[in-house]
């Protein structure tokens, strides 16, 4: 298992490195000079030649004359840069947003509280919801009720979540005018302690009720698939053989069991919707969230957000990955990896 | 089999494609029943089985539909992209922009008059009727006439871009409609405070933001919005002369008791004021304009354009008669011939030049022509009403004019062809590297599947926003398209990659494949040959999901502004527009009729991929 899992993170440093060159290659396609852009007003100021000579300096300066791995591995970190420290992503220096003038750690950090709390009780509520409904259609498969929850959630999964989120929108905000239509806070509340907090999750209602719907569709499918999976299985023909009531073969024998594949699926679903899965909804509804400020900060051509964000993106899909498959091991003993 | 057939199916020479999907369906085609009782392909089987689930089979055919749909209706529903007027902008959907009321024609008509959408009338009673699109904002309809309108006897009626005016037969004139630009604010010689006054109206005018009315003692006095149209009068020169006048968009001009065409107004340097023709100077007798141009019909009966004549205007046919009186629509002109007939010339778009028959081969006798916009009314001697133009959007339009029917067709071709095509790159990618690494396996399928998992590790919608962003910001839309198509393709082979390879691995230690290698087969032909037809079963059911998947995609980059940009139309940049609540709100057509195909689409997709993957699926019987 050590031997594993050890494999697997070498794995995923590798890939790290390599999606990281890759997406520094990416943007380096973009043209911008920013040792222009800073030079620019200087340029009727000075004489073409002493211009030019400023010009080459800043470049130096900025370590722009160097190849262009060169110039990856420093903002990596992994070698010094032109100052003779090392001040790259391993070390903690994401570098500064230029569409917000400040670090981009510190401009991460109030959106990302918004989307985990959105995500959160979108979780929490779905599944809340969803493994109930699962266990009731596979235990009632193939009656009425089972073929309707079937057509609702056919229609939840296959319907594009920003459409569900103008739909929604037009139910609860236009028509029955329940929620608002979009933001985080009432504008110019000044509201602190618990009502700032019954404020902000008044605003999320709308984007969670959306996050919940659309996720409902695909999880009930799951729990209902694997629930029926289970109460094939040959321990539920004996139980029932051995005479126990139907309600203990399906809450004590079968739904524990079946839950454990669920918990896999769970797990990548988690990670789907921290990689930008709420994008589009946060979007819709002008939410303050991680999703938006990249939506942002792609539109504005803010890339050092982008390539940061997009390398967090990466490594939490990566270790996601891997804790999917070492959970699976870990809940199921039939797949225990021992490569 | 016998040797009949066997010549019959070696004659025939089809594609390997064609050969498999045949296969998939019709394995052998000439076969006695009971050696089909015996020999039912598993395909085949498959089909039966999703040919049995009627949900599947309806999907099948709804989609089916709706792909022919957006496939051939382009070809008839032309899309114009830079076409957008500020005049229909959020009409609703439906064909009752010129459907004028019985009552109107049993009372006998006195007057019309068209507005932007709507249109006014007046009987002989004095009793006014509003018909056509009426509502001209979320809370003003034009259709509530007001109280004092409906007492009195209405003689003249006019119709502008978003208000009425009317005038009864004691010389009151009546405004309502849009008020916020001054359009209804009358001046002071004309307000009802001083309706004594001592001169009579003869005759009234409406245009965008501005309305005139013409007095018995040939006066022209002008309102409305003085900062949007030059509505200034030279009083001095042309008091006591004025005899018509007309409005275009933002200007006027008079005719004068000499026959002279006059701009009055204050922008004496505007092309219309510049452009005068010196023919115009004498002998007019009816004067009509269009949006930017102006037209003068001389006593000769020779007609006379200048202004803004891009779309037509000064294309005059040759008349059967000689023209009596002229009319002007937005971008075009419609003249009464002394015959009785009518003629139109001009801009086209909406069929707004093409004349009924009836009033061209001198069948019916008009006796008075009205026009304005994109409409036009002709009463004829009996007192029928004749109409040609615009009736109408079949789904209404959006917030910059432009046809919403129109749009959703050819967003959805947009749309299907991008799903459709990156779904053929990333099937082929997927089966070639699937297959590969499947049969070869060893250090190539350890290779190919962690390119695999990098691939699908990147976070899809994000990486595929990014390379939008980079690599789509200086092409042109076409490129664009298929740019989006191949990162689309690219980013999504890994999932249907891993199915390939894992029926591989099952295929290639099977008997065939031994006597295939035996017989000294190449390997790259056992693979695509003899293996791949085999896992075609499962190709086609990521096939059809991936196919919704990527249409959702697609539609999700354009919403999100990194697909298609906006003036082409995708169901994705459609409804990115319709995020509004506003739009939501008010203008429901914006987003419903998208979102209802484009949700139907995506529910058949997955319907059709479910009951395909049941089919395949032999445990799912017991379900």
């Amino acid at each position: 298992m050590g031997k594993y899992i050890l494999k697997r993170l070498v794995y995923i440093v590798v890939v790290f490195f390599v999606v990281s060159l890759l997406m520094y290659a990416l943007y380096n396609l973009i043209p911008s000079d920013p040792a222009l852009l800073e030079m620019e007003p200087l340029r009727k100021v000075l004489k073409p030649a002493e211009w030019q000579r400023q010009y080459l300096e800043k470049r130096a300066e900025l370590g722009l004359d160097q190849p262009l791995i060169v110039r990856y591995a420093r903002w990596m970190g992994l070698i010094p840069d032109v100052g003779g420290s090392f001040n790259g992503l391993l070390q903690g220096q994401f570098g500064d947003s230029t569409l917000y003038k400040r670090p981009v750690i510190d401009v991460i950090k109030a959106p990302m509280a918004n989307t985990i709390l959105l995500n959160l009780f979108s979780t929490i509520l779905t599944l809340a919801i969803t493994i109930p409904l699962g266990i009731y259609c596979a235990v009632h498969r193939r009656k009425a009720s089972d073929s309707a929850i079937q057509a609702v959630t056919v229609v939840g999964y296959s319907l594009p979540s920003y459409l569900v989120g103008i739909v929604f929108i037009y139910l609860f905000a236009v028509k029955l005018q329940i929620f608002p239509v979009g933001g985080a806070k009432t504008p110019g509340s000044t509201y602190t302690g618990f009502a700032e907090f019954a404020d902000r999750m008044y605003y999320m209602a709308l984007p969670i009720l959306v996050l919940v719907f659309i996720g409902l569709a695909g999880m009930t499918r799951t729990v209902r698939a694997a629930m029926i999976d289970t109460l094939t299985q040959d321990y539920i023909r004996t139980a029932r053989a051995k005479g126990l009531k139907e309600k203990v073969v399906i809450y004590s024998h079968a739904w524990r069991n079946a839950l454990l594949p669920v918990s896999t699926s769970i797990m990548g679903w988690i990670i789907s919707v921290f990689t930008g899965g709420s994008l589009v909804i946060e979007t819709t509804f002008a939410l303050n969230g991680t999703g938006r400020l990249y939506w942002q900060a792609l539109n504005n051509t803010d890339y050092e957000l982008v390539l940061a964000m997009q390398m967090f993106y990466t490594v939490v899909s990566l270790i996601g990955i891997l804790l999917t498959d070492l959970s699976y091991g870990l809940v199921d003993p039939r797949v225990r990896v021992n490569k | 089999m016998s040797k009949e057939n066997k010549k019959a199916g070696s004659g025939e020479k089809k594609s390997a494609l064609g050969r498999w999907i045949s296969r998939l369906f019709y394995p052998n085609k000439e076969m006695d029943i009971y050696a089909e009782e015996a020999l039912q392909s598993p395909a085949r089987m498959v089909a039966k089985s999703f040919f049995s689930k009627p949900l599947a089979v309806i999907s099948l055919i709804l989609l089916i539909a709706i792909m022919l749909f957006v496939f051939i209706a382009p070809n008839f529903v032309t899309l114009d992209l830079g076409e957008q007027d500020s005049t229909l902008v959020n009409v609703s959907p439906g064909y009752s922009m010129m459907d004028y009321p019985d009552e109107l024609v049993k009372a006998g008509i006195a007057d019309i008059s068209v507005g932007s959408n709507f249109s006014i009338g007046v009987d002989n009673d004095g009793k006014v009727y509003v018909w056509g699109k009426t509502k001209i904002s979320r809370v003003i309809d034009v259709a509530d006439i007001p109280d004092e309108v409906a007492k009195a006897k209405i003689v003249k009626v006019a119709a502008g871009f978003d208000h009425i005016v009317v005038v009864d037969e004691k010389g009151t004139i009546y405004c309502w409609g849009n008020a916020r630009l001054g359009q209804t604010k009358l001046p002071q010689e004309l307000s009802e405070n001083n309706r004594f006054h001592n001169f009579n109206i003869v005759k009234i005018y409406a245009s965008h933001q501005f309305s005139a009315a013409l007095t018995d003692d040939q006066r022209l006095i002008l309102w409305g919005n003085v900062n949007f149209a030059d509505i200034g009068m030279d009083n001095e020169k042309y008091d006591g002369h004025v005899v018509d006048a007309a409005l275009t968009d933002t200007a006027y001009v008079i005719l004068t008791d000499t026959g002279e065409v006059a701009y009055a107004g204050d922008k004496a340097t505007a092309l219309l004021a510049t452009a005068i023709p010196e023919g115009a100077k004498s002998g007019v007798v009816s004067i009509a304009a269009t949006a930017n141009s102006v037209a003068a019909l001389k006593s000769d009966g020779t007609i006379l354009t200048w202004g803004v004549t891009t779309r037509g205007e000064s294309a005059i046919p040759a008349f059967s008669a000689k023209p009596i009186k002229i009319e002007g629509g937005r971008y075009h002109y419609t003249a009464l011939l002394e015959d009785g007939t009518t003629a139109s010339w001009g801009h086209n778009r909406y069929k707004q030049i093409n004349v009924p028959t009836e009033l061209t081969d001198g069948s019916v006798d008009v006796k008075a022509i009205y026009t304005g916009y994109y409409q036009n009314y002709a009463v004829d001697s009996e007192g029928g009403i004749h109409t040609w133009g615009l009736r109408g959007f079949l789904l209404g339009t959006d917030d910059l004019g432009r046809d919403i029917f129109a749009r959703l067709v050819n967003g959805g071709k947009m749309t299907m062809t991008i799903g459709a095509l990156s779904v053929v790159i990333s099937t082929i990618i997927g089966i070639l590297l699937g297959g590969i690494a499947g049969y070869f396996g060893g250090f190539l399928d350890m290779a190919i599947m962690r390119i695999a998992e990098v691939v699908s590790s990147m976070p899809f919608i994000p990486f595929a926003m990014i390379l939008s962003a980079v690599l789509g910001s200086q092409v042109s839309v076409e490129q664009r398209m298929y740019i989006i198509m191949v990162i689309l393709g690219l980013l999504s082979w890994p999932g249907l990659c891993r199915q390939v390879r894992a029926q591989m691995f099952a295929q290639r230690e099977m008997e065939y494949v031994t006597a295939a290698k035996t017989i000294g087969i190449k390997e790259n032909k056992i693979i695509f040959k003899h293996i791949i037809p085999n896992v075609m079963s499962v190709v086609l059911v990521s096939i059809t999901l991936s196919f919704g998947t990527s249409m959702l995609t697609e539609s999700t980059l354009s919403y999100l502004g990194f697909g298609i940009p906006a003036p082409t139309p995708t169901w994705g940049n459609m409804l990115s527009n319709a995020n509004n609540s506003v739009i939501i709100q008010n203008y429901w057509w914006n987003w419903v009729f998208v979102g209802l195909i484009f949700g139907l689409s995506c529910v058949c997709i997955n319907l059709i991929g479910d009951g395909l993957r049941d089919a395949l699926d032999p445990k799912s019987n017991e379900r």
